[in-house]
């Protein structure tokens, strides 16, 4: 990434084009808090001129997934055409194109950007296929001085990825604005690519589905075995290829391939993959372009009223009933050793070894021709296809060595940076430094960016403070640890709050503040619900109380230590989960933290401690209505229903954050920021106060309940639901309180405790715990 | 001297009052099944079994089964009884009506098949054969298959056999061998060698049925790609008489310890029609119907042994004279007090009795489940009836047996050396309970299935089915005033199941050795408990009757004591169990397999 210091800052931001691409970036931009203008042409006789641009925000209003994080996101884009908008383009200070993929059209519109834009303000455009050298060719010295390409992966919310390519005349400054806003602001990845056809990712990418199709079709394999091979072992999607196609549109396929076709010089290998293969035209020509068609690969097939699934058969072209893969080599833990499975001699080894010994060569190639170097490579395709690993950190797992071989033996030819790694690995740990392999043969150390501060950067020079089977502490300077969770998808237990308490402790003693992050890709999905579903079942029930009154306790000293405490989620963060952030003194959430109450879902509700914080949130909020009813209805409302906020913004709205928490967007730069924030607090730190709330009782119960009934009456709401509804009611409502005595926090953690023992003892709850744990989903009884 | 008589009394307070008989009869397609009805039923099995095949149980012993030319003869008495038996329509007393079969509960009929058990072993296994054969096939078979076959096993003149086992194969069913190849008629030949198959041949029925596990040409290796089929031995002809003979044959049958008046054959499939069971590479599925209602059944045989060899105890421990009471002679007039005077033969007898009553308690609770998965209509209630099941078929076939054989080991201890000789029939009973312990799968393998299995499915929801009854029984009674001496030892034993619970499934997790090196002993302790909360509640049954039990009193009373027996010296064997499973894999693993 240039690190050159930006010599202004984005304020205001243009996007025209407002296909699906052009409104998803205007859309996320408006997510990072910024201003957006979206312009697209006028449609001949349209009586509203901004109908194109109005038409995608609507669209993306309606978006699964959400394009925006929050309401107030979708307010900060405006709608406008090119014809009466263009002036405006002088108010912003980065202007970005997504047009269709034609030159013709791109340079006339920049003839017209460059007329009406301030002079200075960037202009990229988020083209995939066309050169930058193309695109600017004739078009004055201030206009390629500002220009740059901005290449955005599909949905631009959710892909990390985001490609850069500077031309010779692309003033650096230009490009660090533009590079810096993506990182900060828009949470992106920023890869500098030079300037060649499809860049890194989609060269890579398109180079790889191309033979792993072709492969599938020559080795005679059916797509789930393809998948199969395709997908988990190597760490890629479980969509494997023909999964990933049937998503991305089979129809997008040749247009992709056509450009790099005519685009890559013939000595490259990329024209050995193409292929053609009768079937996927057929399928195309006929609608069967995949999800968004009338099916692809994969299709569900709806006739005579069942949904069956089906998948096609590469050979004959029809549907048939889909089939679990038989990949013998996969079983049995088989697949994990790749160079194994690269060389098994059976159709899932072949295929394995065809596909990937040359993609990785290829993606060997890439460097330097595409990239300055490997780690370029590698965050590409982890960030823009999904990769658990990138290619390079995939031929480590390999053996170079062991690949230069099996190509040797396949008659590929051996790229130059393979055989210079030779018996070297192209990353290594020095010193508690991870570095990479230059094409000089030399290792450097990666440099994080300023800001960016990683957990795995600390554990690889230091040890853990504090560390069981299900949680660490970690010294991350400054006087700050962190402790993180390395329990089964961070789901909390035994284990995690005994190390909370001691970690208080600690920190007590001889530190100043106590962040809790991890770098899972969930903060965490709550308690450890198999371990207290089995206690249950063996009627344990003692044993299932104690660990609640264990967790209230260690929240409630965490939420009154002498400290500060800051909570740094990322991804889901459920049940107790939340509750860790309800008792935090700040949290500093990435924005995409998903973060919600989920108890009564699986058929208990929140205690340790969740009811209580939430009730406090409410009550305490001086523009909420006054009173002892409505903070215990809102609960009620968010709790009850296991609503779950799907950004950190809605997760304000929802106060499981508090207004004055902060939102990260960019994942790497979480635990700076969360630590930042604990340092800010810790000069005249004052633990909060306990306060006392004032409850309905009893009355305010059976308000509640009567709503569930109506719910129920209208089908909305099981037997069990009432159930669980009706104890979390007597929760919120403070028991038999009244609304002239307070209830104290103590009295509220008791009957949370009361309320879940109660269920937890009950058939119907042990029974939803199993369903979810078993198959994922919420079961309705 | 066996002098066995059908424990009615006991047999009634488990069906009716234990468990309330009457309850069943809300049950689908069991609403004529009265209290009378049941009473009749074992009434008329009673006779039966005393009459008829007690009787021959020595001499069956004694003569055993005899091979000549793949000819096996019963011993003499038993092809008259058997045409006894199945005239009375014993044989299909708990098949479905629909195929000509009694209808009955599976809590009837266990208790007719603890009686056949009792009164004669040997003889009771071709039908329970039967029976098995016909579980599989009717939750498994074509409707074709079932018109064909079912009817004529109900009603007894055909029976069935399981040929899983061969030379090289016996709990490791993935080794099958034995060839299925599809003919273009929808039929299969069979090719390959059985061993161990009990009555794959006899000369009591007409025809024999054989299950036999078998790979498909196209199989996929292992125990994913065994599959069932249906062989007969004659192949019967559209009319449903009998047609040629099958490619099936017996090759021999072997000398054994025990059970003589039942054939153990060697069988040779040569090319044999079969049809296919269920689906291909599925058989063990289908096989697992059939087991799960054997590993009950053996159970039971275990649990007759045992009740048999406490009677003939019971009294010689009354006639035969031998000392004098420690306390002073009992029977000044006789040369010598009964031995039933001294606290060791005591302890023995109350051992067999509290063993045998807890394993009938237990039994008719199974049984009850097996009747509510049958006939509930409600499917959650059919459903926690199979989680139950599940749970308790290893633990009853398991413990009952090892019960059993101890207990007939015990009856002969009484005897000294005349249970010793053949004379008094008592080391029969521990021959022949032997074999319980070892066939459809050895006691340990039901205590890896216990562990491995039932322990972890479903995060442990099956055990649920057991805990959530017995800790709310606890709680409950905890504080009565007759119970509580009861319910505290029980409290304690139960602590200490939960814990081994929790230990097993934490460290089987881990480290699956754990869980396989505890099973065993884990199943004894879970049994154990289980039979602790049979005694509770038979106690709490006893205390709530006795003050208006008029001439059944004593009844009531004896209950109550052996309840006091087993939970003040057989229960506490739990703490030395869990102690024992608490030390873990080590010292059981620690040495070398050279040092062996």
């Amino acid at each position: 990434m240039n690190t050159t210091t930006p010599s202004f800052e984005i304020k205001k931001v243009a996007v025209i084009g407002a296909g699906v691409m052009g409104a998803g970036i205007a859309a996320h931009v408006a997510n990072a808090g910024i201003e957006v203008l979206l312009l697209d042409i006028v449609p001949e006789g349209a009586a509203d001129r901004n109908m194109v641009a109005q038409k995608a925000i609507d669209k993306l209003l309606k978006a699964d997934p959400a394009a925006f994080m929050s309401k107030r996101a979708a307010k900060l884009v405006t709608p406008g055409n090119i014809e009466d908008n263009l002036a405006d383009l002088s108010t912003c200070d980065w202007i970005v194109e997504a047009v269709i993929e034609r030159l013709d059209i791109k340079q006339a519109l920049y003839a017209k950007i460059e007329a009406a834009r301030r002079p200075g303000s960037a202009v990229s455009s988020n083209t995939s296929t066309i050169p930058l050298g193309d695109l600017t060719a004739g078009l004055p010295e201030s206009f390629q001085r500002d220009f740059l390409i901005t290449h955005f992966f599909n949905p631009p919310r959710y892909m990390r990825l985001l490609e850069i390519v500077a031309g010779p005349q692309t003033n650096p400054e230009t490009v660090a604005a533009v590079a810096r806003f993506a990182d900060v602001k828009l949470g992106k990845t920023v890869v500098t690519c030079k300037d060649t056809p499809g860049f890194i990712a989609n060269r890579l990418g398109t180079y790889w589905l191309q033979l792993a199709v072709g492969e599938a079709f020559a080795l005679g394999l059916k797509v789930e075995e393809a998948d199969a091979v395709m997908g988990r072992p190597f760490g890629f999607p479980k969509t494997g290829v023909f999964g990933l196609i049937d998503l991305v549109g089979l129809d997008l396929m040749p247009h992709v391939q056509g450009s790099l076709k005519r685009a890559l010089p013939a000595s490259d290998p990329f024209h050995a993959t193409l292929r053609d293969e009768p079937l996927i035209s057929k399928m195309i020509e006929t609608g069967y372009t995949g999800r968004k068609g009338k099916g692809g690969f994969y299709r569900l097939n709806r006739e005579n009223g069942q949904k069956l699934k089906e998948a096609i058969d590469l050979a004959s072209g029809e549907y048939r009933a889909q089939v679990k893969a038989q990949v013998p080599e996969l079983e049995d833990g088989g697949g994990k050793d790749l160079a194994a499975l690269m060389s098994a001699p059976g159709p899932a080894g072949r295929y394995a070894r065809a596909v990937m010994a040359r993609t990785l060569a290829y993606a060997a190639r890439l460097v330097p021709e595409a990239a300055d170097d490997i780690v370029a490579v590698d965050d590409a395709m982890r960030l823009g296809y999904n990769w658990k690993l990138g290619p390079f950190e995939l031929i480590d797992k390999i053996g170079a060595a062991r690949l230069v071989e099996m190509l040797a033996a396949d008659g590929v030819e051996v790229p130059a940076l393979l055989k210079l790694a030779s018996e070297r690995p192209f990353y290594r740990v020095e010193n508690g430094a991870r570095q990479y392999l230059g094409t000089d043969g030399a290792y450097r150390d990666i440099v994080r960016p300023e800001g960016v501060l990683l957990l795995s950067d600390i554990k690889l020079k230091s040890q853990p403070l504090l560390k069981n089977g299900s949680a660490s502490l970690w010294d991350i300077g400054d006087g700050v640890v962190c402790l993180e969770f390395t329990s089964k998808s961070n789901s909390l237990d035994e284990g995690i709050i005994t190390l909370l308490s001691k970690a208080l402790k600690l920190v007590k003693e001889k530190y100043k503040a106590l962040v809790i992050y991890n770098e899972g890709s969930n903060f965490s999905v709550g308690a450890n619900l198999g371990l207290a579903l089995f206690a249950c079942n063996i009627g344990a029930f003692g044993e299932v109380e104690k660990l609640v009154a264990t967790g209230q306790k260690a929240y409630q000293d965490m939420k009154y230590a002498p400290f500060p405490v800051v909570a740094a989620p990322s991804g889901l963060a459920l049940g107790g989960g939340c509750e860790i952030l309800l008792h935090a003194d700040a949290v500093q959430a990435h924005a995409e933290s998903y973060i919600g109450l989920v108890e009564c879902g699986v058929g208990v509700l929140p205690a340790w401690g969740g009811c209580t914080a939430m009730l406090e949130r409410w009550q305490s909020d001086k523009t909420f209505p006054k009173g002892p009813m409505p903070a215990p209805s809102k609960v009620f409302e968010t709790v009850s229903t296991a609503t779950v906020a799907k950004s950190a913004a809605e997760a304000k709205e929802l106060k499981f954050l508090r207004e004055s928490d902060g939102i990260t967007m960019n994942r790497d730069r979480l635990l700076a920021d969360a630590k930042a924030r604990a340092l800010a607090l810790v000069e005249g730190y004052v633990p909060p106060k306990p306060i006392e709330l004032t409850l309905p009782g009893p009355s305010g119960k059976v308000a509640m309940e009567m709503a569930v009934e109506g719910f129920a009456k209208r089908g909305l709401a099981t037997r069990h639901d009432q159930v669980v509804s009706s104890t979390l009611a007597e929760v919120l409502t403070g028991g038999d309180a009244d609304h002239i005595e307070p209830v104290s926090t103590a009295r509220l953690l008791e009957l949370e405790r009361e309320g879940f023992m109660k269920l937890i003892r009950t058939n119907a709850t042990l029974d939803r715990i199993e369903h979810i744990l078993e198959t994922g989903k919420p079961l309705r009884n | 001297m066996q002098v066995y008589t059908p424990p009615l009394r006991d047999m009634r307070f488990v069906l009716h009052e234990l468990h309330g008989s009457d309850e069943l009869q809300n049950l689908d397609g069991l609403e004529e099944v009265t209290p009378d009805l049941i009473d009749a039923v074992l009434d008329e099995a009673a006779k039966l079994v005393t009459e008829v095949l007690a009787p021959l149980n020595q001499s069956a012993d004694l003569e055993g089964c005899t091979y000549e030319n793949g000819v096996v003869r019963t011993p003499k008495g038993f092809k008259e009884a058997y045409a006894t038996f199945i005239e009375g329509g014993w044989n299909g007393i708990a098949c479905d009506p629909k195929y000509g079969g009694q209808g009955l509960p599976a809590s009837v009929n266990k208790l007719v098949e603890e009686m056949l058990c009792s009164g004669n072993l040997a003889f009771g296994i071709c039908p329970g054969l039967t029976h098995g054969a016909y579980e599989a096939l009717i939750h498994h078979a074509s409707d074709e298959l079932k018109d064909r076959f079912l009817p004529n096993m109900v009603a007894g003149t055909w029976s069935g056999s399981m040929c899983l086992t061969e030379p090289q194969c016996g709990t490791d069913l993935g080794l099958v061998r034995t060839k299925a190849v599809p003919q273009a008629d929808g039929s299969y030949k069979i090719t390959g060698n059985k061993i161990f198959i009990s009555a794959g041949e006899q000369d009591l029925t007409e025809n024999i049925i054989h299950l036999v596990l078998a790979r498909l040409p196209d199989a996929p290796k292992g125990i994913k790609g065994i599959s069932l089929f249906l062989v007969p031995k004659f192949l019967p002809k559209e009319d449903g008489t009998l047609g040629p003979r099958n490619g099936v044959l017996c090759t021999g049958i072997e000398h054994k310890m025990g059970i003589h008046g039942s054939s153990t054959c060697q069988m040779s499939f040569e090319e044999a029609t079969g049809w296919l069971v269920g689906e291909p590479h599925k058989g063990m599925r289908a096989m697992f119907s059939m087991m799960n209602s054997e590993r009950l059944s053996v159970g039971t045989q275990g649990l007759g042994l045992g009740e048999a060899a406490y009677q003939a105890a019971v009294v010689y421990a009354k006639e035969r004279l031998q000392g004098r009471s420690l306390t002073g002679a009992k029977h000044p007039d006789k040369p010598a007090d009964p031995i039933i005077v001294h606290p060791d033969v005591r302890r023995t007898l109350m051992t067999m009795r509290a063993y045998n009553e807890g394993c009938r308690a237990l039994g008719g609770w199974v049984a009850r489940t097996l009747d509510i998965m049958e006939h509930a209509t409600d499917p959650e209630e059919r459903r926690r009836a199979e989680d139950f099941t599940a749970l308790m078929t290893p633990i009853v076939k398991a413990l009952f047996t090892d019960m059993g054989f101890a207990t007939a080991s015990m009856g002969m201890q009484v005897y000294g050396g005349h249970g010793y000789i053949r004379d008094h029939g008592m080391e029969q009973y521990v021959r022949d309970a032997r074999i319980a312990m070892i066939y459809e799968g050895t006691n340990g393998v039901q205590a890896l299935d216990l562990v491995g299995r039932k322990l972890p499915a479903h995060m442990g929801r099956y055990l649920r089915s057991f805990f959530h009854p017995v800790l709310a029984f606890i709680d409950a009674k905890m504080d009565d005033d007759n119970l509580a001496p009861l319910v505290g030892p029980l409290g304690k034993a139960f602590g200490a199941l939960q814990l081994a619970t929790a230990h097993i499934a934490e460290k089987g997790l881990k480290d699956p050795e754990e869980a396989g090196a505890a099973a065993t002993e884990y199943l004894r302790l879970f049994g154990l408990v289980a039979l602790g909360y049979m005694w509770a509640r038979m106690a709490e049954v006893a205390f709530e009757k006795r003050p208006t039990a008029n001439g059944d009193a004593a009844f009531y009373d004896a209950k109550i004591a052996t309840a006091r027996f087993y939970m003040e010296k057989l229960l506490p064997e739990v703490a030395a169990l869990w102690g024992s499973i608490k030390a873990g894999k080590a010292a059981t693993m620690g040495l070398e397999e050279a040092m062996f």
